[in-house]
Order: structure tokens, then C-alpha cells, then sequence
């Protein structure tokens, strides 16, 4: 929790990132969301339950916290840069206690910062089920958690801050693309949708639509979102570990 | 990242965008990619302003004036290179976007009428270095110039015509959907004409009017003389 606890700290002190972020955000729904949704088929306004907006701005919050969550894999270069890397390893933590508690600061600290954005997403769409909203949150906080083991695995595995800048910017290029998070998967060819239907950012933003009660535009049902997200968060929590304890020692960072 | 736009969400939003909004532009995949070329150069061209501010914040500037040559070529030649990076940055999607559009419409530009598009991409790019570069000279607040630089970079990004036509955009601003003012800098707004000119040439719609040149020339002209003052001003204190 102290290894946490130190990375939400750390990520106080990326105030432009921070802002900028969000107002990327509000420059997503207030211009783009909008005028996208008066561009629209009628059609599209159908199958996303009757407003577009609110399906976009939904997952447009998915793809925030997305973004924010990988931020993790540069600290991981910084600390390495620094050589601040060599005292984490001094501490009084085991290796996998000091991976387990990046990839928990990492999700916390973006699911926090994301956290009144989605508030206001929720009060925009309108709250019906709170219940509902927490299990979503709950879920979400989990793919944030995954997310950061992602990053710490990619960055672990390549120890290049240049090709994993490079490598992260396709992936996200193409991950957040080929999801549901800003359009329907009815509207895309057939090769990019069955990829979408097994993108976690799909999972996630399927997951956030089902708690706001945006039932109507689903592909998953929200027990396969949440296996779907449970599923990736093992995953990258275990190799992240596996990575973080192999690789961490030795230097060999470019 | 932009070549993902164009194959990715280019042809999502094809299939989900109204033929009345785009069916000037045959398809609405014809149409967004002259904007994700001029989308490739800002993010380029504006990258200039933010090592400028770090060289100031760190007092590198001080290398760059014990360099043999003269302030002022100095200040015109930072300010050039990032517009020269936009281009560079660009010119692959140039060549895809003209390849596609020739693909699927037929048409491909004259030499004149290319060199007309590159040029005024040019300006664009030049008059966007030197806006992201006097804005980096505005504060030695790191914070206050990300978030100066944030606002202006997505007001410009989101308020054009690059995702959006221009027609379209002053039809909201009738319906009241759209405040005014954004109708305005939508406008005036120099990735707007950037696009316009890129597509008047490359789709043969909007029609090509020299004031859209006028805009990009007017832009690079004013802040290509604000940028090189002001890193002239500051270089020396």
C-alpha cells in the first residue's frame, strides 16, 4: 500500500498532464461529441438506444481512463533514468510486493482522477440504478488495474524508452480504434469488428454503458464484460509480476 | 496514430455519417482524409513550442547564442524548422490521401494545382510552429504555458473543419446548436482553410477561393513575425 501510495503522490505532480487531459476531454464531448451526433444516421441513433451523445461521452471516459492508466510505463522509465529504480529495490518490499503495488497505484491513482469525469458523464446520461453503478465502477477499477499491468509488463519487457513510446503509441492508436468505446460495433466492417469484440476497452466501455443504463447498445452482456475485464487483469497482473521480478534488477535500461 | 484514423475510424464514421452531411464529398471518408494530413502537420508543427520552453527553462538557450550565427537567423530558424518537421511529418499522408482520392474519384490534382496545396500546407505549418513557439515565450510557468498550449490546441483541433464541414458547422450555428463564436474561429480558423484548400484541389469541393489562401497567409505571416521577435526579445535576456 506504501508502494501505491507513493505512485498516487507521483501522479500529482503531473499537473500538465492533468489538465491537459481534461481538456482534451471536454473538447471530445462538448465540440466533437456534439457535432458528430447532429452528423449521424438515424439509424446510428437507433442503435445506440437513441442518443449517440450519450453513448459517445460513455466511452469517450473509458478511453480517458485508458490513457491515464498507461501513464504508469513512463514513470517506470523515469525511475530508471534517475536511478531512482536502485532505491525501490533498497526498500524493505518484496519484488513482488513492489509490482503488485504499481500496478494497484497505477489504476487507483487514474481511476481517482477520472473518477468526477465520470461523474459527470453519469449525471449527464442520467443515474437510474446505483447499484448497477457501482458494480460498473467496481469493474472498471479493475480494468484500470489491468491496464497499468499492461504498461508495467511492456515497459518491463522492452527496458527502451523509445520503442516502448513508439510501440504504446500504436497500440493505443489502434486499441482504442478498434473498440466500441466511440461507435457501435454494427457499423464496422466485419474484420474490425470481431476484433473489437475481444478488445478489453470494449469490455470496459460496455460495462460503464450497462451501470448508466445504456442497455440498448450492448454487444456483451455485462457478466462476459466482466469476465472479459477479470480475465485481463489476471493476466497482465501475473506477467507484470513475472516481468517486474525477472527484469527489474541488472540495468541494461536504453 | 494518423494512419490508424484513416483506416480505422475514417471507415467507421463512412458508414455512420448521413449522405446529406457528406455526400458533397462522395463519402465521408473522402472528405476526413485531406483533414488527418493537416491533422499530422499541427500536431508536428506545434511540437516546436514545447523544447522551446523546456531550452528556456533550462537555460539551453545560452548554447544556442554562442553558436556562429546572427540572432536573428537564430530566432527565423526555429521557428522555420518546425514548420519544415510539419511538413516532413505530412507529406507520407499527403501522398495517401492523393493516391486514395485519385482511387476512388478519378481526379488527380495538376502540378500547379499541387504546388498551390503544398504551398499553402506550408503556411500552415509555419504559421503553427511560430504560434506554438510565442506561446511557449508567453510564461516561464510550465504549467500556465500547458495549459494556454492545451486550450489553444484543442479550440483549433475540435473547431475546424477537419472533422466537420464547414457548411455543416455554420448550419448548427444557425440551428443554435453551435455558439457563434465557435462558428467564427471555425472559420477563421487556418486548419479549416488548410483542409478546404487541400479538398477544393483533391475533391474539387468546397470550390477553391483565394481568401481561404489569404487566411493561411495572413496566419503565417502574423505569427512567423510574432515568434521571431518575441524568441529574439527573450533569447537575449
Amino acid at each position: 500500500m506504501l508502494v501505491a501510495e507513493r505512485d498516487i503522490k507521483m501522479f500529482l505532480h503531473y499537473k500538465f498532464v492533468l489538465i491537459l487531459r481534461a481538456l482534451w476531454f471536454l473538447a471530445q464531448i462538448a465540440l466533437f461529441g456534439l457535432i458528430v451526433n447532429r452528423m449521424v444516421k438515424e439509424e446510428v441513433q437507433v442503435v445506440t438506444g437513441g442518443n449517440y451523445f450519450y453513448f459517445y461521452a460513455a466511452g469517450i471516459v473509458v478511453t480517458l481512463l485508458y490513457s491515464m492508466t498507461v501513464f504508469i510505463g513512463y514513470d517506470i522509465y523515469e525511475e530508471a533514468d534517475h536511478g531512482v529504480t536502485e532505491y525501490l529495490l533498497s526498500l524493505p518490499v518484496s519484488r513482488r510486493e513492489l509490482v503488485l503495488g504499481r500496478a494497484i497505484g497505477g489504476g487507483l491513482r487514474s481511476f481517482l482522477y477520472v473518477a468526477p469525469l465520470m461523474f459527470v458523464v453519469l449525471l449527464l446520461i442520467g443515474i437510474t440504478d446505483p447499484f448497477r453503478i457501482l458494480i460498473a465502477l467496481t469493474a472498471l477499477f479493475l480494468f484500470a488495474f489491468g491496464v497499468a499491468g499492461m504498461s508495467i509488463t511492456l515497459a518491463m519487457s522492452i527496458k527502451s524508452h523509445d520503442r516502448f513510446d513508439i510501440l504504446l503509441g500504436v497500440l493505443n492508436a489502434f486499441i482504442v480504434r478498434l473498440s466500441t468505446t466511440m461507435y457501435p460495433v454494427a457499423f464496422m466492417p466485419p474484420q474490425y469488428a470481431s476484433m473489437a469484440q475481444f478488445n478489453p476497452l470494449t469490455f470496459a466501455a460496455d460495462i460503464f454503458r450497462w451501470g448508466a443504463g445504456l442497455e440498448a447498445v450492448l454487444l456483451t452482456s455485462p457478466f462476459v464484460s466482466v469476465f472479459g475485464i477479470v480475465v485481463f487483469f489476471s493476466v497482465f497482473t501475473f506477467l507484470g509480476i513475472v516481468f517486474y521480478e525477472k527484469r527489474l534488477e541488472g540495468g541494461g535500461w536504453r | 496514430m494518423n494512419l490508424a484514423d484513416l483506416i480505422v475510424m475514417a471507415v467507421v464514421y463512412t458508414n455512420m455519417i448521413s449522405p446529406t452531411v457528406a455526400g458533397k464529398y462522395l463519402s465521408y471518408f473522402l472528405f476526413f482524409s485531406p483533414g488527418i494530413t493537416i491533422t499530422a502537420l499541427f500536431a508536428a508543427a506545434f511540437m516546436i513550442g514545447r523544447e522551446i520552453n523546456r531550452e528556456f527553462r533550462r537555460s539551453l538557450s545560452h548554447y544556442l547564442l554562442s553558436l556562429p550565427f546572427s540572432r536573428r537567423e537564430l530566432a527565423f530558424g526555429r521557428v522555420l524548422s518546425g514548420g519544415v518537421r510539419g511538413m516532413v511529418y505530412m507529406a507520407p499522408l499527403l501522398v495517401t490521401t492523393t493516391f486514395v482520392t485519385w482511387f476512388f474519384t478519378g481526379k488527380l490534382p495538376s502540378p500547379l494545382e499541387m504546388i498551390l496545396v503544398v504551398f499553402a500546407l506550408f503556411l500552415v505549418s509555419i504559421g503553427t510552429s511560430g504560434l506554438s513557439i510565442t506561446i511557449a515565450l508567453s510564461t516561464k510557468s510550465f504549467e500556465k504555458f500547458v495549459t494556454a498550449r492545451g486550450v489553444i490546441y484543442y479550440v483549433l483541433f475540435f473547431c475546424s473543419s477537419v472533422f466537420y464541414p464547414l457548411d455543416f458547422i455554420r448550419q448548427l450555428g444557425r440551428d443554435g446548436t453551435l455558439p457563434q463564436p465557435l462558428v467564427f474561429i471555425a472559420e477563421i480558423n487556418p486548419l479549416s482553410s488548410g483542409a478546404d484548400i487541400t479538398r477544393s484541389f483533391l475533391l474539387g469541393y468546397p470550390s477553391f477561393s483565394p481568401l481561404m489562401l489569404l487566411n493561411v497567409a495572413l496566419f503565417a505571416a502574423i505569427f512567423v513575425l510574432t515568434a521571431t521577435f518575441a524568441y529574439l526579445k527573450i533569447v537575449q535576456e
